[in-house]
């Protein structure tokens, strides 16, 4: 009998020697050892000294069970403590979370290539193409802050710090707890959702350059080589819609923006505020087969007045088993412009230029990603001018943070400067911190 | 008329409130285990859908619209936390729901006091896709599906007090079914009242046994503990840190994962030097999750007596694991076998 005493004197100097550490385990995360704990801790102590002193006069079976089931009870309610303060860290916590992507590019060249406005030479160089700084945090109950500052090579002759978006999103407001349609509001400067690609960011391209139709009309400073799309400051609005047809989902976005800023306009934009929406019909089977469909459209009146329409198709098939090791991608996107503004000798000058890309891409292994993309688009200013593009590329992630691309692509234009143009790009991004969730869009 | 008008309209708006209090519970869960604990704990009163497919990796979901759409609608959110399901985040923010968001009462984090093994001491990528909040495979330990199952229960009833009393009892009865699957029911009965607290209290530190012994009711052990026997000090590699509670549970004895850091597919150094693991401590199970590469467990197995079982790990992703308690059954039976 005393054996099984002295055994039962074991588990209880067991416990004690937890609690006591799982107490000390508590202490980082309050600072300093709170009240409730040295409380906790005192009333153990006296509680073992009773039970030594159980144990010198007798104890019974059940009372045994009963200080075991006292003691549990203490020691699961120091676990849930220890739980909390695992979960809950420091005030920092309150800090926006932070990712920082870093977008390094060397290029090679089979001629001398110069940029968008024709002065700097980019041929045969290296980039440090952008280098992005992401901060979002919940502003409060009703609202959540995103801020995406970026320092983009200004085609080698220097960097400029831009937010590339800045942005709120209220979720509800007090007079309105639950919004109809489940209705988002954006309001500040972020990538307008005309397409599917003009919302990615130049990291979380699946290709070394932009799609030259969203260059070229949504927007561009130094080229499709570097960062490009439309990201103007406005307004937006993005709900759901009823569908018919079981197993869809219909989202729509109606954005009021500032006028005259997309690229389409080549400097000639209205002066009115412009408007955009964009519709995605979208279905999923066993969270492996994606298609989305989309439908976008622009309309900017003023002085001069710039219209645009496209169809979006996305189609991403990935195996809920072995997703690490296949999948394929297929999709593209074509826009068609018209804009028309006043030329002092030509009267109003109308422009209908169109232009669409195509993409494939297939998952070779967890890290190797091969694909090709073609281009062809006309350009704004002279839509008679065109050019097309082939691209092939090659990616290996070591993890979802770092990734090494190749890709090569030729061209042929009507533009002397770009035709019979091959060039090779080396990709190297990095990115670091708290990386949000990838949305579907984004094909890796 | 007037009079007609008026009890007319008061039958509508009775008829519309009668029918809104019948309409069950609408609840989102990302993953299937939570849908199934969601179920037993709701009962009727409950319609409950879960966002990822059992079969894929949990970790990695892509968030679709039709995702959104369907937590656009619903009444609670149920995720696994511990930064498993981290994709649950932008469902949320895309489903324009203001009921589910964090920090509502619609919005359930369901291993909240469950105690989590592995904290990380050092949080840097550096040590490949480690979780800073410590281990998220918990559910794979009933005990911490009784935790997960009594969370459950209390957001239920703070959603729908009106089924309060209906949730207590379904949730009694899970808990029940539970404790005999893993005790037995001759063992449940021999104890006595609250045999189930009883008996998880002293499995949970280690003094079942002894316990047992003392009151000569070894032989009426029953369920997986039984079965569970067997495995004790069974050495087994894994691919990936899935049976940390599983083993603690069970009695199985890790020895490596094939995995050098969490999230990163093991080089060839590595293999090698899980082949040298697996020798050595005389392995015969390698537990390889339906969703990995079974490329590394199969050159493992190729150098060394050890077999690759293939495992689920999710309650649906196989017709025999459509019940959490088929998940362990078939879990504890399929490892037993493979080890023979």
């Amino acid at each position: 009998m005393l054996s099984s005493f002295s055994g039962a004197f074991m588990h209880f100097r067991f416990a004690f020697v937890f609690i006591t550490l799982a107490c000390f385990m508590c202490l980082p995360a309050y600072g300093q050892p709170s009240n409730d704990v040295k409380r906790e801790l005192d009333s153990l102590r006296s509680q073992l000294d009773s039970l030594k002193a159980l144990v010198a006069t007798g104890i019974t079976d059940e009372m045994l069970d009963k200080v075991a089931e006292r003691l549990e009870r203490r020691m699961q309610q120091l676990e849930e403590k220890i739980d909390a303060s695992s979960r809950a860290t420091t005030p920092i916590v309150f800090n926006p979370r932070t990712t920082a992507f870093l977008n390094f590019s060397a290029r090679m060249d089979d001629r001398a290539v110069f940029d968008e406005e024709g002065i700097a030479e980019i041929s045969n160089k290296m980039f440090l193409r952008s280098v992005e700084l992401d901060l979002r945090a919940p502003v409060d109950p009703y609202a959540e802050g995103i801020i995406i500052l970026a320092v983009e090579d200004e085609a080698g002759t220097g960097f400029a710090l831009d937010p590339e978006e800045a942005y709120g999103i209220m979720k509800r407001l007090p007079i309105l707890e639950s919004a109809p349609l489940g209705l988002k509001l954006k309001v500040g400067k972020f990538r307008a959702p005309f397409g599917q690609n003009n919302r990615l960011h130049m990291h979380d391209l699946p290709w070394t350059t932009r799609p030259l139709v969203v260059s070229k009309f949504l927007g561009t400073e130094h080229g499709d080589f570097f960062e490009s799309g439309y990201n103007p400051t406005g307004v937006d609005l993005d709900f759901f819609l009823p569908t018919i047809i079981p197993g869809t989902t219909a989202e729509m976005n109606i954005d009021m923006l500032r006028g005259g800023e997309i690229g389409l306009t080549q400097g000639h934009g209205g002066d009115q505020p412009a408007w955009l929406a964009h519709l995605t019909v979208s279905a999923d089977w066993s969270n492996e087969h994606l298609l989305v469909l989309g439908a976008s459209g622009y309309h900017n009146y003023g002085i001069a007045t710039t219209s645009m329409v496209g169809v979006d198709v996305l189609y991403k098939w990935s195996p809920s088993e072995r997703r690490d090791s296949r999948s394929f991608v297929v999709g593209g996107e074509a826009f068609s412009g018209w804009h028309a503004f006043p030329n002092s000798g030509l009267g109003t000058v109308t422009m209908t230029p169109t232009g669409w890309f195509g993409y494939i891409q297939y998952q070779l292994s967890y890290s190797l990603y091969a694909g090709i993309r073609v281009d062809r688009v006309e350009e704004p200013a002279d839509e008679s001018k065109r050019t097309q593009a082939l691209s092939a590329y090659i990616s290996y992630y070591t993890t979802e943070f770092l990734r090494i691309r190749v890709g090569v692509d030729h061209r042929q234009s009507d533009l002397q400067t770009l035709d019979e143009l091959t060039t090779a790009n080396l990709e190297i991004n990095f990115v670091f911190g708290a990386h949000p969730t990838e949305p579907y869009w984004v094909n890796r | 008329m007037k009079r007609k008008f008026t009890c007319c309209a008061v039958f509508f708006v009775a008829g519309l409130s009668l029918h809104a209090r019948s309409l069950p519970l609408r609840v989102v869960t990302t993953m299937s285990y939570l849908k199934y604990v969601a179920e037993q704990v709701g009962g009727d009163h409950v319609s409950v859908v879960a966002l990822a497919n059992p079969r894929q990796d949990p970790h990695y979901v892509t968030p679709t619209p039709r995702m959104n759409q369907i937590a656009y609608n619903a009444d609670l959110f149920i995720e696994h936390g511990l930064n498993l399901d981290l994709w649950a985040k932008n469902v949320l923010d895309a489903s324009g729901n203001p009921k589910i968001q964090p920090g509502s009462s619609g919005h359930l984090v369901a291993t909240i006091n469950v105690p989590v093994k592995e904290l990380p001491t050092e949080v840097s990528r550096s040590w490949g896709d480690i979780h800073p909040q410590g281990n998220p495979h918990c559910w794979l330990d009933p005990f911490n599906i009784r935790i997960i199952a009594e969370n459950v229960e209390r957001r239920l009833i703070a959603v729908d007090p009106s089924n309060a009393d209906a949730f207590a009892r379904n949730y009694r009865a899970f808990i029940d079914r539970l404790d005999a699957a893993m005790f037995g029911e001759d063992l449940l009965k021999s104890v006595g009242p609250k045999a189930g607290d009883i008996l998880t209290r002293k499995t949970r530190n280690d003094e079942l046994i002894p316990w047992l012994q003392a009151r000569h009711l070894t032989g009426r052990l029953g369920g997986w503990l039984a079965k569970a026997e067997r495995l004790q000090g069974m050495p087994v590699i894994t691919y990936h840190k899935t049976y940390v509670y599983f083993s603690e549970r069970f009695g199985l004895n890790v020895i490596a994962e094939l995995e050098d850091k969490p999230g990163i597919p093991p080089p060839p150094q590595r293999r090698d030097a899980v082949v040298e693991a697996a020798r050595s401590s005389g392995v015969r199970v390698i537990l390889n999750d339906n969703f990995y590469s079974r490329e590394a467990a199969d050159y493992v197995a190729s150098k060394s007596d050890a077999r690759v079982l293939l495992t689920y790990i999710d309650v649906g992703a196989s017709p025999e694991v459509d019940t959490y308690e088929h998940l362990i059954t078939y879990l504890v039976e399929n490892i037993l076998q493979a080890g023979r």
